[in-house]
C-alpha cells in the first residue's frame, strides 16, 4: 500500500515539475533583456534591460556614454560604437586592461548607477528570477 | 537522571569546615591567575561543547552514559564554573568539585585522544586538584600518603631502617634459591639504580625478590639506595601538591646522582613512571629527566633482546594484557610489552580496545588512594572494564602496574570474573632460565 | 536602499575583515604571549614534526578512532567545515565582487551546485542544533551561547539562499546576508568560534607531547 501511494505521489510531483519548467520560457520577455550569445549557457537569470525606457529615464542622449571606444587603453572622445556588439571587443577573458565581457557589463551598469546613486547594483536586482 | 551521590569523606568534611567564600575566591583566583596560563585559556576558549570526549571515559560508559561523568561534564561541574564565577563558588560546590576531580577522573588521558582539538582535560582536572589542595580539601586517605611523603620521603611511612631491613630479608630469602644472589646497597658507580614504590617493601616484598632474581640472573651491575630517595612513587603529584612533588623527585634524582648510576630502572608502576619520566622533572626545571629512566617493561625487553634472560618454559594457557595508561599512553611501551609477553605466553588474547586506546583500570590517578569511602563508586564506575576482561574469556591477566592491579582486582571481585592477575615480572621470574638455582 | 547596500558591501565589509584580521592576530598573539609569560616550560615541548603529524592525522576524515566511533557526525562535520570555506571562496557572486574590486579571479562553483551545498550546510547546522538537544552528553554541556553561535554561523547561509532564490524582499535579504557574514567574521576571534584560530595550537601542542615525550599516537 505504502509503496503504491509513494509511486503515485512521485508521478504527481513530476507532472507539476514539468508544467512549471515548461512555463518558464513563456514568461520571458526576450525584447527587454540583454541577450548575449557569447556567454553560452547562463549561470544566472538573464538581466532585464529595456534600452529605450532606460535611456529615457536616465536622460541619456549620447550613445557614446555607454557605447564607448577605447584605443590603446584610452577613451576616444567623440566616437561611439553602437554599431558593434560589446563582445566584438570584450572577449570572455580580459585582455590587458580591457575587462572581460562579464566584467564589462557589470562595470558599465554599476559604476554609473553608483555614481548617479540610482539604478540597481546588487546581483539580484538585474538578474531577476522569473 | 539518577540522583547524584555525594560521598562523605573525613578529609573533605574537615577541610570544608574551615573554609570561607572569601578564602575560596582568593585561592581559585590565585591558582587560575598565577599558575594556569595559555593552556587553560586556550582550552576554555576553544572547547566547542561537542561532547565527543564522552565516549573515551570509562566513568561515563560504565554509569549508563550519565553526562555528569563525561570528561567535559566534569569540566563543566568544576573549572568552567570557577572561571565563569571568577572564583565566587560555595563551600558545597568545592566539596563536590573535590569528589569529581579527585575520585571521578583517573587522569588517564584517554579523552585527550578523543577530543578533536586535543584539549588536555586531565590537565584541567589536575588544576582543580591543585585548588583543592590549597584549600586543604584533599580526601583523607590520599592526603595521608602525601603526609607520609613529606615526613618520610616515601608513600607508606616506611622507616629508614625498615627499608634496609626489608631488602636484607629479601636478599636472605633469595639466597636460598640463588646462593650467590645479592641486593647491592649503596654501590656507587653501578650502572643501574633500581627504584620501587613505597608499597613494595610494605606489602609486596615478593616483587623486590623477583626483581632481584631477574637482576642477578641477567648479571646486571645494579644497586638500591639505603637512604630515603629509594621511593619513586608520588601521591603529591595527584593531590596537586607540586611543591612536595618537587621535593620527592629532587631527592630521587639526587640519590641516583650520588650513586653515579647511568640509569634508573623502575619496577612495574605506572604513576611513579609518570612522575619520574614526565611531570616531576618538569617541576624541577628539567625538560626530560636528568637521569635516564627505564620502566620495567622496557628493561625486560632489553634483557630479552640482549639475551641476558632466556625463556625456560612458556605458559600455554591463554592470557590477556592490560595496557596501563602511564606507560602506554604515557610512554608508548605497548609493543615492547607485547613482545615480552608473547615470549613467555605465546597465547596472547587481546582486549578490545587495546594498546593506546585501552580502557583504564579506574584506580590510577590517585583514585584508589582515596581509599574505602570511594571504593564502591570506583568499582561501579568501571563495569566496561569488567566486560572487556570478560570478553577475552581468559583466566590470566597480566597488568604491569600497581594501581592497575589494585583496580582490576576489585573489579574482578565485584563482577565475579574468574580471573587471576599477575605482574609481568612474576611471569618472567617463574619462566626464565635460572642456571644457578638450587 | 542603494546607500545601505553600498555601505554594507563597502566600508562595513572592510571594517569586518579588518576587525577579523586584527582580532585573529591579537588572539593568536595574546595566547602565545600568555604561554611565553606563564607557560615558558611548555614551549620546550613544542615540536613541529609531531605537532604537524597530529594536525594532519586529525585532518583526514575517519582517520582517528573517535571519528570512526561517530561516523555520521564526522561526515557532517567534515562536510560542514569544507563547504563553509568552499562557498565563501568559490561562490560566483563572491568571486565577481572580488574581481570587480581587486581585479583578481579564480574558478567558481556553478550556482546550481553552490545552491545545493548551501542547503546542505543549513542542514548540517540543523543537525548540530538537534544533536545539542537530543544527545544527553551534548545537551548537558550546551548553553544558550552554543545555539546563538550556531545561529550566527547559519545566518549567512540562510539569508544567502533566500537572496539567491529571491524570496522575500531581495535587497533586504542581500543586505542581511552581508551583515550576517560581517557579524560572523567579527565574532570569530572573540567567541568560541576562535577554535578556528586556536585549534591548530592546541592540537599541535598535544601532538608534540604525545609524539615527542610519550612516543604514542594521539588519534
Amino acid at each position: 500500500m505504502m509503496r503504491h501511494k509513494l509511486h503515485r505521489y512521485t508521478i504527481y510531483c513530476s507532472v507539476v515539475l514539468c508544467i512549471t519548467l515548461c512555463s518558464i520560457p513563456a514568461f520571458s520577455q526576450e525584447d527587454t533583456v540583454l541577450k548575449v550569445e557569447a556567454f553560452g549557457t547562463l549561470e544566472r537569470p538573464i538581466s532585464a534591460f529595456d534600452h529605450d525606457t532606460h535611456n529615457e529615464k536616465a536622460e541619456i542622449q549620447d550613445c557614446a556614454v555607454c557605447h564607448h571606444v577605447y584605443k590603446d587603453g584610452k577613451l576616444v572622445e567623440g566616437e561611439s560604437s553602437e554599431d558593434q556588439a560589446c563582445s566584438e571587443c570584450h572577449t570572455l577573458k580580459a585582455q590587458g586592461s580591457q575587462p572581460g565581457l562579464r566584467m564589462a557589463y557589470h562595470r558599465q551598469c554599476k559604476e554609473c548607477h553608483v555614481e548617479k546613486k540610482k539604478g540597481p547594483v546588487a546581483c539580484g536586482e538585474c538578474h531577476v528570477k522569473k | 537522571m539518577k540522583e547524584r551521590v555525594w560521598i562523605k569523606d573525613e578529609g573533605i568534611e574537615r577541610g570544608a569546615e574551615k573554609l570561607t567564600p572569601e578564602k575560596i575566591e582568593k585561592t581559585i583566583n590565585a591558582v587560575l591567575g598565577n599558575e594556569a596560563g595559555a593552556r587553560l585559556k586556550a582550552y576554555v576558549e576553544t572547547c566547542a561543547h561537542c561532547g565527543l570526549c564522552s565516549e573515551a571515559c570509562h566513568f561515563y560508559l560504565s554509569r549508563d552514559r550519565d553526562p555528569r561523568f563525561s570528561p567535559v561534564g566534569k569540566v563543566k561541574q568544576t573549572i568552567w564554573e570557577m572561571v565563569d564565577k571568577k572564583g565566587k563558588v560555595s563551600v558545597e560546590f568545592m566539596k563536590q568539585a573535590t569528589q569529581i576531580a579527585q575520585t571521578e577522573c583517573n587522569l588517564c588521558r584517554r579523552c585527550v585522544q578523543y577530543c578533536p582539538f586535543g584539549i588536555d582535560i586531565g590537565y584541567m582536572m589536575s588544576l582543580v586538584r591543585r585548588i583543592v589542595h590549597k584549600l586543604e580539601l584533599t580526601p583523607l586517605y590520599i592526603q595521608d600518603t602525601a603526609h607520609s611523603h613529606s615526613a618520610t620521603m616515601n608513600q607508606m611511612w616506611v622507616k629508614d631502617d625498615e627499608w634496609i631491613d626489608a631488602l636484607h630479608w629479601q636478599e636472605d630469602e633469595l639466597r636460598e634459591e640463588l646462593p650467590s644472589a645479592r641486593i647491592p646497597l649503596e654501590k656507587e658507580g653501578a650502572e643501574i639504580m633500581y627504584s620501587v614504590i613505597g608499597p613494595e617493601p610494605k606489602f609486596r616484598t615478593q616483587l623486590i625478590y623477583q626483581a632481584a632474581a631477574i637482576m642477578n640472573v641477567a648479571g646486571m651491575d645494579w644497586t638500591m639506595p639505603a637512604t630515603p630517595g629509594w621511593d619513586n612513587s608520588d601521591m603529591a603529584m595527584f593531590t596537586g601538591d607540586s611543591e612536595m612533588m618537587g621535593r620527592l623527585k629532587r631527592l630521587h634524582f639526587e640519590t641516583a646522582a650520588r650513586l653515579r648510576v647511568k640509569k634508573i630502572v623502575m619496577g612495574e608502576c605506572g604513576h611513579a613512571f609518570r612522575s619520574v619520566y614526565d611531570t616531576g622533572n618538569r617541576v624541577l626545571g628539567w625538560r626530560m629527566s636528568p637521569v635516564r629512566v627505564v620502566h620495567a617493561l622496557e628493561f625486560y625487553w632489553d634483557l630479552l633482546n640482549e639475551g641476558r634472560i632466556k625463556v625456560a618454559k612458556q605458559i600455554e594457557e591463554p592470557v590477556t594484557f592490560h595496557d596501563p595508561c602511564n606507560v602506554v599512553r604515557g610512554r608508548g611501551l605497548h609493543e615492547k610489552a607485547r613482545e615480552v609477553v608473547r615470549a613467555f605466553c605465546p597465547n596472547l588474547v587481546e582486549m578490545t580496545p587495546n594498546r593506546e586506546h585501552n580502557i583504564c583500570c579506574a584506580a590510577g590517578g590517585g583514585v584508589i588512594n582515596c581509599g574505602p569511602p570511594f571504593k564502591n563508586s570506583r568499582v561501579e564506575s568501571n563495569s566496561v572494564k569488567a566486560e572487556q576482561l570478560k570478553a577475552t574469556g581468559v583466566k590470566l591477566c597480566i597488568a604491569p602496574c600497581h594501581n592497575c592491579h589494585g583496580g582490576l582486582e576489585d573489579i574482578i571481585h565485584k563482577y565475579k570474573l574468574d580471573m587471576q592477575l599477575k605482574f609481568l615480572g612474576e611471569i618472567i621470574y617463574d619462566c626464565m632460565e635460572k642456571p644457578d638455582a638450587v | 536602499m542603494q546607500d545601505i547596500y553600498l555601505l554594507v558591501s563597502g566600508p562595513l565589509a572592510w571594517a569586518a575583515w579588518t576587525i577579523f584580521a586584527l582580532g585573529s592576530v591579537w588572539k593568536i598573539w595574546s595566547t602565545l604571549n600568555v604561554a611565553r609569560q606563564k607557560d615558558q616550560v611548555l614551549l620546550n615541548y613544542v615540536s613541529l614534526k609531531y605537532g604537524l603529524r597530529s594536525i594532519i592525522n586529525w585532518s583526514i576524515p575517519f582517520n582517528t578512532v573517535n571519528m570512526r566511533l561517530h561516523p555520521v557526525f564526522t561526515g557532517v562535520a567534515f562536510f560542514f567545515h569544507i563547504a563553509f570555506f568552499a562557498l565563501l571562496v568559490f561562490v560566483s557572486a563572491h568571486q565577481i565582487m572580488i574581481e570587480e574590486g581587486f581585479g583578481i579571479g579564480w574558478i567558481t562553483i556553478p550556482d546550481a551546485v553552490a545552491d545545493i551545498i548551501a542547503f546542505a550546510v543549513i542542514g548540517a547546522c540543523i543537525f548540530f542544533g538537534v544533536r545539542r538537544v537530543v544527545r544527553p552528553e551534548v545537551k548537558y554541556v550546551t548553553d544558550w551561547t552554543d545555539f546563538a553561535l550556531l545561529a550566527l554561523v547559519a545566518s549567512p547561509f540562510v539569508t544567502g539562499v533566500l537572496a539567491y532564490h529571491q524570496l522575500g524582499d531581495y535587497m533586504t535579504m542581500v543586505i542581511l546576508h552581508m551583515l550576517c557574514a560581517e557579524l560572523l567574521l567579527v565574532a570569530i576571534p572573540f567567541t568560541r568560534l576562535s577554535h578556528m584560530l586556536l585549534a591548530p595550537l592546541t592540537r599541535g601542542y598535544i601532538g608534540s607531547e604525545f609524539g615527542m615525550v610519550r612516543h604514542v599516537k594521539d588519534w
